[in-house]
């Protein structure tokens, strides 16, 4: 039995249980997770998983990997130093809408116009769910079911594919919490992909966004191969509804940090001597 | 085209149904997590019987070297693999009604997905696999239809909580 | 002795240029001193001014008043006034035809005119002022036009070879002339000597340390620091990421760290406070890093070109929640190469965050230093030998076995979260106390050795000080025993955790203890109140920057505090 079931994405479960709410879209992107880990061989200790602070960025807990949980919005930072300092490892970041694009959206574009090979997941579910439901930067601006903007957010959502094109980003893709093996399969290119690869995914919030269970109507795959102009994509991403899923746009450019130069002098003080 | 006929259907079976047990086992823990003790067990029964059959299908499996599919190569009729839960048909006050009625919808796509099979091979050990398989799935449907019938109707859609949800961070 | 030097002028002019020149040509013929350096806010242009003083040993403070003033022209001098201090037998030389401003010549000091102008265009057809001040100077002093034009083609060999022939033609025209003044000069003694700045000498101190990633952030006056750094990464490898931010900064270091590479950062105090968000972090993950904060005027923006000891309170205090971590304090410009390798060391063998306090006084200045003393404090990572890996297994010692990704059977997830032993978050109240109990017993049990402090001298009155108060305290120290007092100074190096019981035995037979700082507060004070009990007398001698530190002040508080 077991020489047949080798490699399963169980076996990159780390055992720490979830500790979210039953039908939260985050279950689905843990086990794209696990999938493209155990579909693409990874090893677990040469694996990084980096997060920020919010419900979807418990997950490297619960994956048998090496793992960061940082602090609100600066996992993308953490994670582009710790793959700078140590290129030989597979670097995946990952948070939330909150996250990633309100406390740490400098650090997004940035990270986009860097293009440090890592991979960076976001889980938008429009919503903070460990504070209780306000709205965050992709929620709809007359969604009023938060007491903090009882009339709604009364501000346009912003767009995060268009945004990552506009700062640069050479991979962007999305998919959705209902269609797990197209995620896994999208975040194992994301991984092989050499650059910043940025996978947007739609992950309903059973709590605080019910009404995101009609996602499944309106969320279609792409059929199209990725687009590599950047005008065309421009025009996509400003002014699709966002429910179109799979790899969206693709252009490679070069890395940073560009390979370096070897060490080329050991005396770091000749130039203090008299 | 026999052979990997043979080897096609059971790595996808060997899929199926741990993946029906994985999602099962999760969706136990996180029911229990949320003191839906009811569901929480039902889906425990749910993962060891997956589990039974997954034993039994590992070991046909064996016997045969099975394709190194991807978790994204299987060619299921639907986007995941038919036996599983879909993760957006749970709600963690899900009723032991609702989850049993689930669970049945997945052992009829199971059944479905290996009467297919058993339907269009060529390769008479698979078609014959696959009917037998078929017909597991579909004894387990009739056990939860019985399931089904014993239980009182169900109250409320989704009860609410008496409090707010948590503030964790 | 000493002699002091001032030369003033317009931003652009090379007053900075000329007093490297006149420092470096001192220092090739045995002599040490020290350059200052001091701007207005613009970027070009504005005011600027050069601050030599030569002396014959390495206390290096600023100077309180000038001997010589070369002013180049009289534009906004009155900005300096307070930095500039003159007296009656101050010779100042400038211009012919222009008017020395009023306050200057109350005074009546000596002045001496040279045409500085008509002998740079008399000299060579592209002649710069700041190169006849270089000869005129450089004659004052007894160096030779070899050794000045040398030095000055150096420093212009990126530029076209008309500069060069301009300045060597310059400096001669400066020497030939009979300005007429003679100034006794310290003497000087050959040796093996450096010339260097503090920001530098803390970027050599970190690579030395074994730092290999750095995360920068630009920042005034600790940019220079991170630029040096750029530079040596080359050299010996490693990296040096410039961030969109401060935040990014930190975390950036957080995540090499985490990756076993060591780590840095360097920024000033605007900086630091962006960053304690994520310096909590590091002490909560255990991940050492080290933030070196060169400070400056505060609060808000301040003054960023000026110096100050103000961050005292942000650097102990500014974490949330109970987050115990180092803050150490490089006591003079040489010391920054050991101090900052040492935090370096200690913030890896501790895991934990420190915080180093330069300022802007020896992070910019330059200065002649005997060969600085290294950091050879061997200290090891803690590896685990066995198998039931536990990242935040509670020690004896409070230190855990370290592990970095790619190590086989070692691997868990870093948390900011309460966590127990394996790094699982955690809310439970035995985690959070074993935790918070483990991380500050690692800091506490840790025997830092003698290097907490430089002591000297054990008389009656302490002079207790941290970071670069230190050369001001030595200096008032032997104002007072030249004056009948015998004192005992303390300079803390090491400011958290506090050395209480080291402390202690140094204070042993004293009865007054005097707490200089440069700050308005008082912070080392207030700290040091709140931190321990005292047997002496306390007393504060608190100034803020931006001028700076007065040895002859001190001593003269001293006086005053002892009198009967």
């Amino acid at each position: 039995m077991n020489d047949v079931i080798t490699f399963k994405a169980k076996d990159y479960k780390s055992g720490v249980k979830p500790i979210w709410c039953p039908g939260c879209g985050h279950f689905s992107v843990f086990n794209a997770v696990t999938k493209a880990m155990a579909g693409l061989g990874m090893n677990k200790d040469d694996t990084v998983l980096v997060s920020g602070i919010g419900c979807s960025s418990r997950l490297p807990a619960y994956v048998d990997s090496y793992g960061f949980h940082g602090v609100h919005g600066r996992g993308l930072a953490i994670a582009q130093g710790l793959k700078v300092a140590r290129p030989e490892l597979t670097v995946i970041a990952m948070g939330g809408d909150g996250d990633g694009f309100s406390i740490g959206g400098n650090h997004f574009m940035h990270a986009c116009r860097r293009n440090v090979d890592i991979t960076y997941v976001v889980m938008d579910n429009e919503v903070y769910g460990m504070t209780k439901g306000q709205a965050s930067p992709t929620t709809p601006m007359d969604w009023d079911h938060s007491k903090l903007t009882p009339h709604g957010p009364g501000v346009r959502p912003f767009k995060p594919a268009a945004l990552a094109l506009a700062a640069g980003a050479p991979w962007i893709a999305r998919a959705y919490s209902g269609n797990p093996n197209q995620m896994a399969h999208l975040l194992a290119q994301a991984i092989e992909f050499p650059g910043f690869s940025f996978l947007h995914v739609l992950s309903q919030c059973i709590t605080f966004c019910p009404q995101q269970t009609d996602w499944k109507a309106i969320v279609n795959e792409r059929q199209d191969a990725a687009l590599e102009d950047e005008d065309e994509a421009a025009r996509l991403f400003l002014h699709e509804d966002g429910f179109q899923t799979g790899l969206l746009y693709q252009r490679q450019r070069p890395t940073w940090p560009p390979e370096a130069a070897p060490p080329n002098d050991p005396d770091l003080t000749g130039g203090f001597r008299l | 085209m026999t052979q990997t006929d043979l080897a096609a259907f059971l790595a996808h079976s060997v899929e199926l149904e741990s993946e029906a047990r994985e999602r099962y086992l999760e969706l136990a823990d996180a029911m229990r997590a949320h003191h839906n003790t009811e569901v929480a067990d039902f889906f425990m029964r749910m993962a060891h019987e997956s589990g039974l059959h997954l034993e039994e299908v590992a070991q046909i499996a064996a016997e045969n070297a099975l394709p190194d599919l991807k978790p994204w190569e299987f060619d299921w009729p639907g986007e995941e693999s038919p036996e599983t839960a879909s993760y957006e048909a749970i709600h963690y006050r899900l009723s032991l009604r609702q989850a049993i009625q689930l669970a049945l919808e997945n052992e009829l796509a199971a059944q479905a997905f290996y009467a297919s099979f058993a339907q269009s091979s060529a390769d008479a050990t698979t078609a014959e696999l696959a009917a037998q398989f078929a017909h597991e799935e579909s004894q387990h449907a009739a056990q939860l239809s019985v399931m089904l019938k014993e239980l009182p109707p169900d109250d409320a859609h989704h009860r609410e909580d008496d409090d707010d949800p948590h503030m964790p961070e | 002795m000493s002699l002091s030097i001032a030369i003033t002028g317009a931003g652009g002019a090379g007053v900075i240029s000329c007093g490297e020149l006149l420092l470096q040509g001192w220092a090739r013929e045995g002599g040490r001193g020290l350059l200052r350096k001091a701007f207005g806010p613009q970027i070009r242009g504005g005011e600027s001014a050069a601050l030599l003083k030569l002396t014959e040993h390495e206390r290096y403070t600023a100077a309180t008043s000038y001997d010589v003033l070369l002013a180049l022209d009289w534009n906004n001098f009155s900005r300096f006034e307070d930095e500039i201090r003159l007296r009656p037998d101050s010779w100042i030389i400038c211009e012919p035809d222009e008017d020395i401003p009023a306050a200057v010549l109350a005074l009546e000091p000596r002045i001496a005119r040279l045409p500085i102008a008509a002998l740079a265009a008399q000299a060579h057809s592209d002649g710069r002022v700041n190169m006849i001040a270089v000869g005129v100077l450089g004659k004052l002093l007894g160096l030779s036009h070899t050794s000045l034009a040398g030095l000055a083609a150096q420093k212009l060999g990126h530029k076209p070879a008309s500069y060069q022939q301009a300045a060597t033609a310059c400096i001669a025209e400066g020497q030939q002339y009979d300005l007429e003044i003679t100034v006794d000069t310290p003497r000087r003694e050959a040796g093996n000597r450096w010339y260097i700045s503090g920001n530098q000498a803390a970027g050599l101190g970190a690579l030395e340390a074994g730092v290999r990633f750095v995360a920068a952030y630009p920042i005034t006056p600790a940019s220079d620091v991170l630029e040096w750094m750029a530079g040596g990464l080359e050299k010996v490898g490693g990296n040096l990421v410039q961030a969109e931010d401060e935040l990014a900064a930190i975390n950036m270091t957080i995540g090499a760290a985490f990756g076993g590479v060591t780590a840095f950062t360097a920024t000033s105090g605007p900086g630091l406070a962006l960053m304690t968000e994520s310096i909590g972090l590091a002490v909560a993950s255990e991940t050492p890093v080290t933030v070196f904060n060169v400070q400056r005027g505060g609060p808000s923006t301040g003054i960023p070109t000026k110096s100050e000891q103000s961050d005292l309170d942000i650097a102990l205090h500014g974490l949330h929640g109970d987050a115990p971590h180092l803050v150490l304090a490089p006591l003079n410009i040489a010391d920054c190469v050991y101090t900052t390798a040492w935090a370096v060391k200690l913030a890896r063998h501790l895991q934990t965050p420190a915080i180093v306090l330069s300022d802007q006084f020896i992070g910019q200045s330059s200065a002649i230093v005997t060969e600085p003393r290294r950091c050879e404090v061997q200290l090891a990572a803690k590896r685990a030998d066995d198998n039931d890996y536990l990242r935040y297994r509670l020690t004896e010692d409070g230190v855990s076995a370290v592990a970095a990704p790619g190590e086989p059977d070692r691997r868990f997830t870093a948390d900011g979260l309460e966590h127990n032993e394996k790094g699982t978050p955690s809310a439970s109240n035995a985690d959070h106390q074993r935790q918070l109990d483990k991380r500050a017993r690692k800091l506490t049990a840790f025997d830092y050795g003698s290097d907490w402090a430089d002591l000297n001298g054990n008389g009656e009155v302490a002079l207790l000080c941290f970071g670069s108060a230190s050369a001001a305290v030595e200096e008032a120290a032997a104002l007072l025993a030249q004056r009948g007092f015998t004192t005992r100074t303390i300079a803390l190096r090491l400011l958290a955790p506090l050395p209480h019981d080291a402390l202690h035995a140094a204070l042993e037979g004293s009865s007054e203890l005097v707490i200089v700082e440069q700050n308005h507060s008082a912070q080392l004070w207030r700290y040091l109140r709140g931190a321990m009990d005292f047997a002496q007398r306390l007393h504060s001698y608190a100034i803020a920057g931006p001028v700076p530190l007065s040895a002859e002040l001190i001593a003269h508080y001293c006086e005053e505090v002892l009198a009967p």
